[in-house]
């Protein structure tokens, strides 16, 4: 079946017809076949699906640079079927799905069990991010060669933080025999210890343990010396302090390749917003303070804060709906990723989407990708004006820990394209 | 007044009612006969998830002063994922017609927990590090019976500020009946934000006993610290401790609490927890009127 696209305005950097409002018109086979100006009239023969999206925009499908999704050994909380459910009804066509899992994904086969989720489900690409050490322990390397081979596109401990200097040392080194992407999570596991959420003021009020962002930040300052030393290149994932950015930012001045994202959720809420106990705002880095949610929007601004991220880790009720300290890290984030980004950040439609699309495409060498003709369809069609309400009972994922529920956003997606439409 | 969760979210007027209340309820404990009917209806359940002796028992007499129906639960686990949540625990409880909840928990946060979830009265009776509000309360009970008002004493609170909920809620109530509050102890054990508290920040225990009118010495707290936070309990007593002969060479008379138990020979000397200085026993009485007060004022709310 083909479709036509009505009255859709293009948001691609890289195509001819940026922020031109077009008629897009996608053959049988997934291409874009026709793009047409919006006073066309275009007849077509065949049987086709026409949706008029007057008002609503198309970019390059989105990706997502860390999600968690739970399988194998977390299927309570999350599955590849439906955190790809989840992904996609947030505008997203490919994610990078962290290696937390159990069995952790270290081998070949595990990373075949991801991708042949995609061969199932060619609506989306899940893209297997492989631990760079056995176990997620931090004291022995996995065949990163043999991954990368396999389908990885990436190495990374997720959620953890390699701790040894000299393990970081080797993967820089190693990695770059493919000039693999090493993502790093940056904190520090002794300062961090028993840490609940932001150290700062309302840590000290509600006599709550804190995680300094000192944490963070020596992490990142010591693998940037580390950098320095080996060459190759480095992904910090999920940054949240004002000097992060700063180190970030210095040491990409000084030729490095580094590169970083930050979670959506961190630029809407600050530790403050911790005073009444909400085990949905108690995620990993912790909210930080006003001071740190300017500096990550000003680090986003000037690109030092290459990507947006949903940080989408799902948790069951069972870890959420409990004590304060006894509760899980993390809010899913895949379904509101954008909304949030486009609510509360100052960054242009145009930047977002890049933010989105182009720039993480390039850090994890995928093929690019544009809206021409000619080219295979992998759209994501979106309403950046739409309002709507976050509901729980409109969640897809498996969980339903959003920090956002019953809150209003602005910024829908209305469905995606990519080997046929899916809304 | 539903809960009693912490000094924090309450206001001076609330702290000056429930501390006219104790005032009455200390009369009625000179009597020889100690008992009130007023809470003959009401059934209690202190819920102990942490080991305690003497707030547990103070509650229960205050309970028991006001013929309250009371029940205890003492457990020293907390609650496990994937096993049977506080919640569970708490839910069975009041399935057997429980009006109040006495608590206390290691989880900071945990009486704010089940506020959000059950309809029942709750008293914190200490959630972690956070807040211990009766404790407070019965501070500044007993700190103006000694001393006429709290507006305008200066209180120092001496010792391991990091890891007190006891420090925490009594500097949020002295603060709001208008005392001037200082914290001293060595700097590991002082939060790095303290200051955000309004507080003065001393380092040293004689500098502090100069300044202020009443030394609060809090309990060093070994089995909370799940990290060292200074070398040994020698150095601590060497350097953080206090004896009468430091107390005697002030040129003014202090008066000296104790939250207890006491480690004798660590934070305090016997000679100085047996002073004339000290008023530690005058706090464990009190805590029995104020607890009553509190419990007598929280029955109240339920009728209005």
């Amino acid at each position: 079946m083909s479709f036509l696209f009505k009255n859709i305005e293009i948001i691609d950097k890289n195509s001819t017809f940026h922020q031109k409002k077009v008629h897009l018109y996608i053959d049988n086979q997934h291409k874009i076949s026709g793009i047409y100006d919006v006073n066309e009239n275009p007849i077509f023969l065949e049987d086709i699906i026409i949706k008029d999206f007057a008002g609503s925009c198309a970019s390059v499908g989105w990706v997502d640079m860390y999600a968690q999704l739970g399988e194998p050994g977390f299927e309570y909380k999350e599955t590849l079927e439906t955190g790809a459910k989840s992904a996609l009804k947030g505008g997203f066509t490919s994610i990078c799905v962290m290696p937390n899992t159990n069995p952790i994904i270290q081998t070949k086969n595990q990373i075949q069990f991801i991708k042949n989720f995609t061969y199932q489900n060619p609506h989306i690409d899940l893209l297997p991010i492989a631990s760079v050490t056995i176990d997620n322990l931090g004291k022995d390397l996995t065949e990163m060669i043999d991954l990368h081979y396999a389908g990885a596109v990436a190495f990374s401990d997720g959620d953890k933080t390699i701790e040894n200097s000299d393990m970081i040392r080797k993967i820089l080194l190693y990695l770059q025999k493919f000039d693999g992407l090493l993502m790093q999570k940056s904190e520090d596991v002794y300062l961090a210890k028993f840490g609940q959420m932001n150290e700062g003021e309302t840590s000290t009020f509600l006599g709550l343990k804190g995680i300094p962002n000192l944490a963070e930040e020596i992490i990142i300052q010591r693998d940037l010396k580390i950098l320095a030393y080996t060459k190759g290149k480095i992904h910090f994932h999920l940054i949240s302090t004002a000097e992060s950015v700063d180190l970030i930012r210095e040491a990409k001045k000084q030729g490095l390749n580094v590169s970083c994202s930050m979670a959506a959720h961190q630029i809407a809420f600050t530790e403050e917003d911790l005073n009444d106990f909400d085990t949905y705002l108690k995620v990993n880095p912790p909210f930080r303070t006003k001071n740190d949610q300017l500096a990550l929007i000003k680090g986003l601004l000037d690109d030092t804060i290459d990507v947006l991220v949903s940080a989408h880790t799902p948790q069951d009720s069972e870890s959420k709906l409990l004590e304060f300290d006894m509760a899980d890290f993390g809010a899913i984030g895949l379904e509101t990723a954008f909304a949030v980004s486009n609510t509360f950040s100052t960054l242009s439609l145009e930047h977002l989407i890049d933010k989105m699309t182009t720039i993480p495409r390039k850090l994890l060498q995928l093929s690019s990708e544009k809206i021409e003709m000619g080219e295979k369809a992998n759209l994501t069609f979106f309403n950046p004006n739409e309002k709507w309400v976050v509901k729980k009972e409109n969640i897809v994922s498996k969980s339903n820990n959003s920090p956002f529920l019953n809150q209003e956003l602005k910024g829908k997606v209305i469905g995606i394209y990519k080997n046929g439409w899916i809304e | 007044m539903k809960h009693l969760l912490g000094i924090k979210n309450i206001s001076k007027q609330e702290i000056i009612q429930i501390l006219d209340t104790a005032k009455n309820f200390k009369e009625v404990l000179q009597r020889p006969i100690k008992k009130v009917p007023s809470l003959r209806e009401v059934t209690i359940a202190n819920v102990f998830f942490e080991n305690s002796t003497r707030t547990r028992l103070s509650f229960e007499l205050a309970e028991k002063r006001l013929s309250a129906d009371v029940i205890n639960f003492s457990s020293s686990s907390s609650s496990v994922k994937k096993g049977e949540t506080l919640l569970d625990t708490v839910q069975n409880i009041l399935a057997m017609k429980v009006d109040m909840i006495v608590m206390r928990h290691a989880s900071v946060g945990a009486p704010h927990f089940l506020a959000k979830h059950i309809n029942a009265n709750i008293i914190n009776a200490g959630d972690g590090t956070h807040e211990h509000p009766t404790q407070a309360l019965l501070d500044c009970f007993s700190i103006q019976e000694k001393l006429g008002e709290i507006e305008g004493k200066k209180v120092a609170i001496i010792g391991d500020i990091l890891h007190s909920r006891v420090a925490l809620s009594d500097i949020f109530a002295l603060q709001k009946l208008g005392a001037e509050v200082m914290i001293c102890g060595p700097i590991t054990l002082l939060p790095r934000y303290a200051s955000a508290l309004g507080v003065k920040i001393e380092t040293d225990v004689m500098k502090a006993l100069a300044w202020c009118d009443v030394a609060n010495v809090l309990r060093i707290q070994l089995e909370r610290q799940q990290i060292k936070y200074f070398p040994s309990l020698r150095e601590y007593n060497l350097y953080f401790g206090i004896d009468k002969k430091m107390l005697d060479s002030l040129n003014k008379e202090i008066i000296l609490m104790h939250p207890g138990p006491i480690n004798r020979g660590v934070e305090l000397s016997s000679d100085a927890a047996d002073s004339h200085h000290s008023i530690i026993l005058d706090q464990v009485e009190n805590g029995v009127a104020v607890r009553m007060a509190i419990l007598y004022l929280l029955a109240q709310s339920k009728n209005e």
